[in-house]
């Protein structure tokens, strides 16, 4: 009975936690450091779109979009057009394949990411302010602060790059969307991928 | 030394000769067959069609996943993160596969994130239907299945399985796991009334005629639509008479808007779950606008190699017996070979205690191979991850033999005679049956040669230890055979002994001259333990056997007086005790670091299925090479191919990322990658191109020529 307790308690907690970022409501605030040990905030960016884009080198399901280049591509298609992209990490320290922010920043630049910062959010809390599950998890934040898109990089889950030229990439589409002013069309997808490694503190 | 030159150059002639078809035998093994094993899974097509193949009859065929343990594949929604597996059939025509049969999943939480799926076995059944005239003596079966496997780490895994179904008998061996797998399918309940509201940011459900049993028992969600609830958050849920209700809170970045949701109960304690189609009623709130249906898995990246099959047990007798005639030419055998090569020499002119000596060797040789066999196979059937050459991770073992091989060396240079030794009753029977010693000395060669048993007989070996006991022992007797062959022959042939020298004092040279082959063996006995224990346990080792030549020679020195002999030997016993009372322990101590034959250069990375698995999702080509210290042909090949600068520079050329699996100690995960390719034992090379289903395998003594063959037909970076 105490067992049963303390895991809904942990439950609630959770849930509670993880019940915060809702597409057409303001994007959680937060301020992290990135891998380079710089504060960035998402205050720092208001009156423009901020992609949020969640990643793992160590996982499949990211490597799929790494080693085919397409992530690279709509970074750069994105930060051309003035959008501010910000990849963040929210694995653990204590999860195998964590990285450290040298060696993930480094890791990004050999794979010629065009992210305008990569943030360490290794406690978690930014990860779960916005209910990120997967690595890829993408979010878009319109220049008001305002959450417009939740969800997959692309409609194929599947961990193979030869799937990627037939996939409609739905950050892409959203960009295109809102960008000319409309409303994004598919606003909310299924994230595909791995978990995301959180602390299981 | 002509007479042994004049003995194998024929041999190896007529076994190069046969040992190609051999090879490409082999190969064909590795093509087809129902099981894929993985170092986190073992999945297994099986079928069951209790009644015969033919219209109208149950047949059912199924995808068994066997996962390690903490492992798990995912239900057909996966919840937070994951895919489904996926099954893509190819059968006769007019033979229709159904959906699979999903059993009730599990909750598999993780961190804050909660997925559905399964660990432990899991069968996937889908109903066959034969259409009414169907004919043929078999159906035959194809099927690509992927399925992505996770730990805390996910790998994208898949396999292509092929069965033949008998038509006329029946198949009903995996009757009774195709029974439990049909018994936790959630079957739907009978007379039971669903509907949803959505409330806010929950999902009200209200669920009637539920089983009786269940009423007042906490019940979990499974909904089989992706997207649509807050996976990991606890539901609010109560009884009122017999209706359950429950407040399930909605996905803030819900994805889907479905009129219908099929949707699992399992009542706490109840291993099968019930299922209900909960039809949602009013409308979906718009914040959220939906995606639209998400389209069938596709296959995965990461493609397991092709099972091997069982086609000929004769095939694998043929191979183990020409396998085992070519063992003579390893390394590893040659210090016993010139223990042989002497026992020739002695009984060069009596060709009747020649004969008996070559049968007696050829027993000693069958018997330990297939006791050492049986022993593995126990083992293994008792859950332990061996493979061939498995003594050999032992440090104790290692030690032993390390002991055995310096008290033969100091025997034959001449330190101590083992009529000295030994009590004189022994002593003299030991003389008196030579067939005994024989017999002996071909244990001792079993003992030293298996770990060079891989080479040539990898694909046979790796295919034995799969079959039934019976079977698997006569390939490892067959093995042995010929291993002895080459003696026995020659004992049992006068022309050959009448070649030997007549004895005379050469022997005596030559006796102290084979000692030096056994110290060359310690040498390699001493640096293998080193690997598995560190350079504390290498030079306990070494103390030791300084101690046991010390008691050898105090004991067996033909030169000593009685009275120096018990005092010394008084001593030496002592000092023997000691030193192994002192050294037992650092014998049993792994060693800390990384053992130095992995990862000792650079350009090398010690091998797991997980960073196989990500270079291969980049598209880099991989080059795998599974070594052990003990495994003589392995550092061999690391000499005279892997380490030269040419072949490095064309691996580099390539971008090939460079992978060391060391099974030097045991490594289950190894030994399991090892049985995922059809071998049992090192060393194996494995060269995986981008893009392609499974690895080439190459041959087990490298050459430059062929790794830069092999290079040339991946794609320049």
């Amino acid at each position: 009975m105490k067992t049963l307790l303390i895991a809904s308690a942990l439950a609630l907690l959770t849930s509670s936690v993880l019940a915060v970022a809702t597409v057409g409501q303001p994007a959680p605030a937060f301020t992290v450091s990135d891998a380079t040990g710089k504060r960035v905030a998402l205050a720092d960016f208001k009156g423009k779109h901020v992609v949020l884009e969640w990643l793992n080198p160590g996982c499949p399901f990211v490597m799929k979009h790494y080693s085919s280049a397409n992530m690279q591509g709509t970074q750069k298609e994105a930060t051309a057009k003035g959008v501010v992209w910000l990849a963040v990490s929210s694995t653990a320290p204590d999860a195998s394949d964590y990285k450290k922010p040298a060696d993930l920043a480094g890791w990004m630049q050999g794979q010629k990411a065009a992210a305008t910062a990569t943030l360490m959010d290794d406690d978690g809390k930014v990860g779960k302010a916005y209910g990120a599950r997967t690595t890829p998890h993408m979010y878009i934040v319109d220049p008001a602060g305002t959450l417009i898109y939740a969800g997959g990089i692309d409609d194929k889950p599947s961990s193979r790059a030869s799937d990627i030229p037939t996939s409609k990439n739905y950050v892409n589409a959203a960009l295109a969307e809102t960008l000319a002013g409309k409303p994004v069309t598919q606003a909310s997808t299924k994230p595909y991928g791995c978990s995301v490694k959180y602390s299981s503190m | 030394m002509t007479t042994i030159r004049s003995l194998f150059l024929p041999t190896l002639a007529l076994l190069t000769a046969l040992l190609l078809p051999t090879q490409a035998q082999a190969q064909a093994w590795l093509a087809t067959g129902a099981i894929v094993t993985t170092p986190q899974v073992k999945a297994e097509l099986l079928a069951h069609a209790p009644e015969g193949v033919a219209a109208g009859k149950p047949m059912w065929l199924g995808l068994k996943i066997q996962h390690a343990p903490h492992w798990h594949t995912y239900w057909k929604n996966p919840g937070d993160s994951g895919l489904p597996t996926t099954m893509e059939w190819q059968l006769p025509a007019g033979v229709q596969a159904g959906e699979i049969e999903w059993p009730t999943p599990a909750k598999l939480p993780l961190g804050p994130l909660l997925n559905f799926g399964y660990e432990g076995t899991l069968l996937l059944p889908v109903a066959i239907t034969v259409p009414a005239g169907f004919t043929g003596n078999t159906l035959d079966v194809k099927l690509r299945a992927d399925w992505l496997v996770c730990k805390d780490v996910c790998i994208p895994e898949g396999g292509d399985f092929t069965l033949r179904v008998p038509v006329q008998a029946a198949t009903a061996g995996n009757a009774a796991l195709f029974e439990t797998a049909r018994m936790a399918v959630p079957k739907p309940a009978v007379g039971s009334q669903s509907s949803a509201t959505v409330v806010d940011a929950t999902l009200v459900l209200k669920v009637s005629g539920l089983p009786v049993a269940w009423q007042g028992k906490v019940l979990s969600y499974f909904p089989e639509t992706t997207g649509v609830i807050n996976n990991a958050a606890k539901p609010e849920s109560r009884w009122d008479g017999g209706t359950w209700t429950a407040r399930v809170p909605l996905d803030p970045q819900r994805s889907a808007s479905p009129a219908a949701m099929p949707s699992v109960l399992v009542a706490d304690g109840v291993p099968t779950g019930v299922l209900v189609q909960v039809a949602v009623e009013g409308a979906w709130p718009a914040a959220a606008a939906v995606a639209t249906t998400l389209p069938p898995l596709v296959d995965s990246a990461a493609t397991t190699a092709p099972p091997p099959a069982i086609t000929s047990l004769g095939w694998a007798l043929l191979a183990a017996l020409l396998g085992g005639a070519l063992l003579n030419l390893m390394p590893c055998v040659f210090p016993v070979l010139s223990l042989k090569v002497m026992g020739f020499a002695g009984h060069a002119h009596d060709r009747r205690a020649l004969l008996a000596g070559g049968l007696a060797y050829t027993a000693g040789v069958v018997l330990s191979f297939v006791a050492l066999a049986a022993l593995l196979l126990a083992l293994r059937a008792g859950g332990e991850q061996l493979g061939w050459g498995f003594q050999l991770q032992s440090p104790a073992v290692v030690a032993s033999l390390a002991a055995l091989f310096t008290l033969i060396g100091l025997n034959l240079a001449g330190v101590f005679e083992l009529g000295s030794v030994l009590p004189s009753s022994l002593a003299a029977a030991r003389a008196r049956h030579p067939v005994v010693d024989s017999a002996l000395t071909g244990v001792l060669a079993v003992a030293v040669a298996s770990p060079c048993t891989a080479p040539f007989m990898g694909a046979s070996l790796g295919l034995a230890v799969t079959l039934p006991t019976v079977e698997a022992l006569s390939v490892f007797a067959a093995l042995g055979f010929g291993m002895a062959l080459p003696y026995l022959a020659a004992s049992a042939w006068p022309r050959v002994a009448q070649a030997m020298p007549r004895p005379g004092v050469w022997m005596s040279h030559f006796k102290t001259l084979m000692a030096f082959p056994m110290f060359a063996t310690v040498v390699w006995l001493v640096w293998v333990l080193g690997q598995q224990t560190g350079i504390d346990g290498a030079a306990a080792l070494l103390l030791l056997l300084v101690a046991l030549a010390f008691a050898a020679w105090a004991l067996g020195s033909p030169g000593l007086g009685t009275a120096a002999r018990r005092g010394f030997g008084t001593a030496a016993v002592l000092l023997l005790a000691a030193a192994l009372f002192w050294v037992g322990p650092s014998l049993r101590q792994e060693a800390v670091a990384a053992p130095g034959t992995a990862g000792s250069s650079d350009a090398w990375q010690p091998w797991s299925a997980e960073r196989l698995a990500l270079a291969r999702a980049e598209g880099r080509p991989v080059f795998v090479d599974f070594t052990a210290a003990w495994c003589v042909s392995c550092q061999f090949n690391k000499r005279t191919t892997l380490q030269r600068d040419e072949v490095m520079k064309a691996f580099a050329e390539r971008n090939v990322l460079l992978l060391r699996a060391d099974w030097t100690r045991r490594d289950a995960s190894i030994t399991a990658e090892l049985t995922r390719l059809g071998r049992s034992g090192v060393p194996v090379y494995a060269l995986y191109a981008p893009g392609a289903a499974g690895p080439q395998l190459l041959s087990e003594i490298l050459s430059v020529d062929e790794v830069r063959t092999a290079l040339l037909s991946l794609p320049r970076p």
